[in-house]
């Protein structure tokens, strides 16, 4: 029991990384490759100028028509993405474990400040589901993987939790936080949750198309 | 008002006789090879990052104004759309039936303007319209494409114009139309296959079909403006380009090919053309990008952007300002396709009085919802189209105008549609009538001599 | 046929004042100039609905209703299509056919001037005609009209009525190559690219056998192979053999006889140019996504442009391989894979001299045209500069213009331009 926490915890992180870092390169070669075997005029169309203007117009919150038409989803939508990546990077006992391993350190959240933005987190993905059961466009859309992708996201913030509070079953709690964290970190580039790098570039090329192209915005 | 089910019983409804003998004559086999060529063979990165990356967040569904007329009937989404044809044609690995196909060409077909818009409201910029396009590219290779549709193609390869115009027919409008405004002014010429001429005028094949009168207002506005232009005689006069729409790239090729070279030919400066968008859309980014043509080898203008340098130059005066309150129609092809709309505006205060805007507005314009090729699935689908048009009724009859002002041929017709079917008070305008109307009518030359 | 050798080389300036023919009619149409440059002609209006034709400030003796579609034949004779009491026909120097149509368009000569022909519509029916002469059938529609240079006329044609939106009837195939007449048995549902041999005997043209097969058909036997597309094919191998650009697989290749001729394949392939029956072969091509250059017998130029080339042909040597083209949206004009680097706004495809020392063109730039010679921009420019012409011994230039309503002809030594 013991040499698997430890390997979970030691081994089993760098290697899930390395399969997320790995699996993302492998996801954008192959992607060129596409590009160069069948759709070379891709690059003829990609403006930097343009895939930027794009892609900051869609960052800057309510200034996307799109997102004026659903504030409350883009809201949430916007805080939890943010979440996501702040959380986990700057909670204080990861950036710790991250120090005692590494020696190297950063700006972490005080404990009370982490607890509430997993709250916020939770609830998001609360939102996220029942949107997708009450929305009829999106209920008509969702597959029974979209609420596991969603479990598969909350997972390591819930048992994250639980485990900070200490409610009960802290070690089973703490197994299952970092292996949910894992597989996350596994599936990105694997699954959809490669919007996260992908995102960017289906943004680039139409904000390249619409405004090189096409003088006209895109969001 | 129909309620929902009834809506899509009726579309579903729809006999198309391309479509049904078409059905009639598939074998699974054909159906599975014919759909995994098209997705394995031409599709690339493009089309595997839409399908990956797409989140089923359903904000695309507020963009299509298809499923605000139908009450936000889930079905009408944008990604719905994509759902219920190629995710399922990828699931399935090709082997989908005759029933799902019927779905697949009126999801493609009748529901879908391919207007671009939906790629405005998602985070990530897929593109739908080009995932519809594959649809249709499918019904096309498995010939299920409507009829009247492929008709037009049909027409489009022989005679390379949209309405089995005769080569014949074609000068002999243009000569027609000379000789009708030479009342006006008296030596007024359609000049024909001007070599070296600085202009050359295209128009899309409805106009020396039906609309001849266009070509008239245009001669009288290029005469007054003092301009040295001309019209080929041979085929590549017509811009317009239906094979686009109904997924037959090599057709549109061989189209934009004849165009270019026609112009090419009469070693012009630049292609004018005619109020219409997706003829536009055809030479400007679609018909010339199948050849290699990165961008038009010919310099073009749509009409909107020539008409709004004629009036700010003063090549084009105007006489007394157009008394009645205008809205201004925003066509997708040359707003979100070309950006146009400012100079649109620009266009329509220098010419009318009062000028309502229509909301939304600009590249956020609602389609007349006839584009995309919609219109030319012809009748059997028009009653549908109205009724997924609702959407667009109310938002002409928000501005409370009565002259709307269409600068394009497909949006004209679609537009008078709806007015009629629903009646609303509205006349449908080109900025040419307008112009035609509006303008002093002497030659620009002769009055900077004054 | 045109014969330079008796034409004036030299005279230096003969000029004709072209501006006063305003005043005397109530409008003159463009000009155009007869290659030995000794003739100015114009369409002229006379009257209300009247027309005639000014050469030299003469006015043929007849008028019409209607004239358009005003040509120089290369013998120098004057060519255009007339109507009068709603019939329509050809005139030649001011003598009109015989024969009558509905309607007369794409009038087309022969090199040597013994054929003239159009395309007619006669009660609906449609075919050509050559030198007054109506084809013997006459069909549903017609287009692609050519023309050989032996005088053979053909054209595709419908030879099946097609009701109005009949896509079964369309797809099953209505349309063949119609030569002097004669409709060839093999129909198709399209045919495009009509391409004779160079005798004017056998005909070879880009086809589509169903909605999504398309082929060559070298007369009326079509290749058994498919292709995704085609582009116009040509003879090569004193007629024996047919080339045509094919498309499989999204890519394009140069196929010869059904089999692959060139080795690499492109992503465009077109405009065939032909030099010694097949000697030396050149396309088009595009290699790279927008950016064109020209492919001679398998090898690529060491040549881009980035917008498109119009045209590409050999000296009548075979030692010069020219292309105009456009680039960052400029005309110019290379030479076997060099470039002029002339920049127009406006330019037209050059002519040659025998001996291949001379590519002269004419061009617009800014408004005003020039003469260009080996790349060289004559220093004297004017409102308008028609086809230059080069002398049979190759030291002189004829040089066509128009300044200030003045048509003149000079001839200029060839020193006096380089």
């Amino acid at each position: 029991m013991h040499s698997f926490i430890h390997f979970i915890m030691g081994p089993m992180v760098w290697i899930s990384f390395m399969i997320f870092f790995f699996g993302v390169i492998f996801r954008f070669l192959k992607m060129f490759k596409l590009i160069n075997e069948k759709e070379i005029f891709i690059y003829t169309y990609m403006s930097l100028k343009y895939s930027f203007r794009s892609i900051f117009a869609w960052l800057i919150p309510f200034l996307p028509v799109s997102t004026r038409k659903s504030p409350v989803f883009y809201s949430i939508s916007y805080i939890f993405h943010l979440l996501l990546f702040l959380v986990p990077v700057c909670l204080l006992s990861h950036v710790l474990l991250i120090e005692e391993s590494v020696q190297w350190s950063w700006f972490a959240f005080n404990d009370s400040v982490s607890d509430t933005l997993t709250l916020v987190i939770i609830f998001s993905l609360i939102f996220f589901m029942v949107r997708r059961i009450v929305v009829p466009e999106v209920k008509f859309l969702t597959k029974p993987s979209d609420f596991i992708f969603i479990l598969i996201v909350g997972l390591p913030f819930v048992t994250g939790f639980l485990a900070f509070h200490q409610f009960f079953a802290y070690r089973w709690l703490v197994i299952a936080h970092v292996l949910s964290g894992e597989l996350m970190l596994i599936l990105i580039p694997f699954t959809r949750f490669s919007h996260m790098f992908m995102a960017p570039f289906t943004r680039a090329y139409t904000g390249s198309e619409f405004g090189s192209v096409r003088h006209a915005k895109d969001w | 008002m129909q309620d929902k089910d009834t809506l899509t019983t009726n579309a579903k409804d729809v006999i198309d006789e391309g479509v049904e003998k078409g059905l009639s004559r598939l074998t699974p086999e054909k159906i599975s090879k014919v759909i995994n060529q098209v997705l394995t063979k031409e599709t690339g990165a493009r089309f595997k990052a839409y399908v990956e990356t797409c989140m089923r967040c359903g904000l695309c569904a507020d963009a299509c104004s298809i499923f605000l007329s139908n009450d936000r009937d889930p079905r009408f989404s944008p990604a719905a759309k994509v759902k219920q044809t190629i995710l399922e044609m990828i699931k399935k690995k090709g082997k989908v039936s005759k029933l799902f196909l019927k779905d697949a060409v009126r999801i493609a077909h009748a529901e879908c303007n391919v207007c671009k818009r939906c790629s405005m409201y998602c985070p990530f910029g897929i593109d739908i319209a080009y995932m519809m396009l594959l649809v249709r590219r499918i019904c096309h290779k498995l010939e299920i494409t409507p009829l009247y549709i492929q008709d037009t193609v049909n027409s489009h390869s022989a005679t390379m114009n949209q309405m089995w115009v005769k080569e014949d027919e074609w000068i002999d409008t243009l000569q027609w139309q000379e000789e009708d405004a030479r009342e006006e002014f008296k030596d007024l010429r359609i000049p024909l296959d001007k070599d070296g001429a600085d202009i050359m005028y295209s128009v899309i094949a409805p106009e020396p079909k039906f609309q001849a009168g266009l070509i008239y207002q245009a001669a009288v506005i290029m005469h007054a403006a003092g301009l040295n232009w001309t019209m080929p005689s041979t085929p590549g006069w017509d811009n317009s380009n239906m094979a686009m729409f109904t997924g037959d790239f090599e057709i549109s090729g061989r189209i934009a090919k004849a165009h270019y070279e026609a112009a090419a030919k009469l070693h012009v400066n630049k292609i004018v053309m005619g109020e219409c968008g997706h003829a536009f859309r055809s030479v400007y980014d679609v018909g010339n990008r199948w050849i290699g043509w990165t961008m038009p080898p010919v310099k073009l203008v749509h009409a909107i952007d020539f008409y709004h340098d004629l009036l700010t130059s003063g090549r084009i005066k105007i006489k007394e300002k157009y008394k009645k309150t205008v809205t201004l129609h925003d066509p997708c092809n040359v707003s979100r396709g070309r950006g146009l709309h400012e100079k649109a505006r620009e266009i329509v205060n220098i010419l009318c009085e009062s000028f309502i805007e229509m909301t939304p507005n600009r590249e956020h314009n609602y389609c007349c919802g006839a584009g995309g090729g919609v219109i030319n699935c012809g009748p059997p689908w028009k009653n549908t189209r109205m009724v997924n048009n609702r959407e667009k009724k109310e938002q002409l009859e928000r501005t409370g105008a009565k002259v709307l002002i269409a600068p394009c041929h497909n949006c004209h017709s679609g537009l008078e549609d709806i007015i009629e079917y629903y009646g609303v008070e509205m006349e449908v305008k080109f900025f040419g009538d307008i112009i035609y109307e509006v303008m002093e009518k002497e030659i620009y030359q002769k009055r900077r001599l004054k | 046929m045109k014969d330079e050798k008796s034409w004036d080389w030299h005279s230096g300036k003969k000029e004709i004042p072209v501006k006063e023919w305003q005043n005397r009619f109530n409008w003159v149409e463009e000009p155009y100039v007869s290659p030995d440059g000794e003739k100015i002609a114009s369409i002229v209006n006379t009257d209300e609905a009247r027309f005639s034709v000014c050469v030299n400030g003469e006015t043929w003796e007849n008028n019409f209703e209607k004239a358009w579609s005003l040509k120089f034949m290369p013998d120098g004779r004057l060519a255009t299509l007339v109507s009068n009491d709603e019939e329509w026909t050809a005139c030649v120097d001011g003598v009109s056919w015989e024969t009558r149509f509905d309607y007369t368009w794409d009038l087309k000569f022969t090199p040597d001037g013994s054929s003239i022909a159009v395309a007619v519509q006669k009660d609906g029916q449609y075919g050509m005609a050559v030198n007054d002469t109506i084809w013997d059938r006459l069909y549903e529609n017609i287009s692609g009209v050519v023309l050989s240079d032996q005088g053979t006329s053909a054209a595709v044609v419908q030879a099946d009525p097609l009701g109005q939106g009949d896509i079964e009837g369309f797809s099953s195939g209505i349309f063949c190559a119609a030569v002097n007449g004669v409709a060839q048995q093999e129909k198709f549902m399209n045919i495009w690219d009509l391409s004779f041999d160079s005798k004017g005997k056998q005909l070879a043209y880009s086809i589509r056998k169903n909605r999504v097969d398309y082929s060559i058909s070298r007369g009326s036997q079509p290749w058994k192979k498919n292709f995704q597309f085609s582009w116009k094919p040509e003879f090569i191998d004193k007629e024996n053999s047919v080339i045509a650009p094919v498309r499989q697989g999204g890519k394009w290749f140069l196929f010869k006889d059904e089999a692959p001729f060139w080795n690499k394949s492109y992503g465009q392939l077109w405009k065939l140019a032909i030099h010694g029956n097949g000697k030396k072969i050149a396309a088009v091509v595009s290699d790279n996504f927008g950016k064109w250059t020209v492919c001679e017998n398998d090898e690529t130029w060491n040549f881009y442009c980035d917008t498109i080339i119009s045209d590409l042909f050999y000296s009548d040597n075979g030692n010069l391989l020219i292309a105009v083209f456009k680039d960052k949206g400029l005309w110019d004009i290379a030479v076997n894979q060099k470039a002029w680097n002339i920049r127009a706004d406006k330019l037209w495809s050059p002519v040659v001299s025998r001996d291949d020392t001379i590519v002269a063109a004419r061009m617009e730039k800014d408004g005003v045209f020039y003469l260009v010679v080996n790349g060289k921009v004559y220093k004297e420019y004017f409102d308008m500069v028609f086809e230059p012409q080069i002398s049979p011994d190759n030291d002189k230039i004829l040089l066509k213009t128009m300044k200030n309503g003045i048509y003149s002809r000079q001839i200029l030594s060839l020193d006096k331009v380089l």
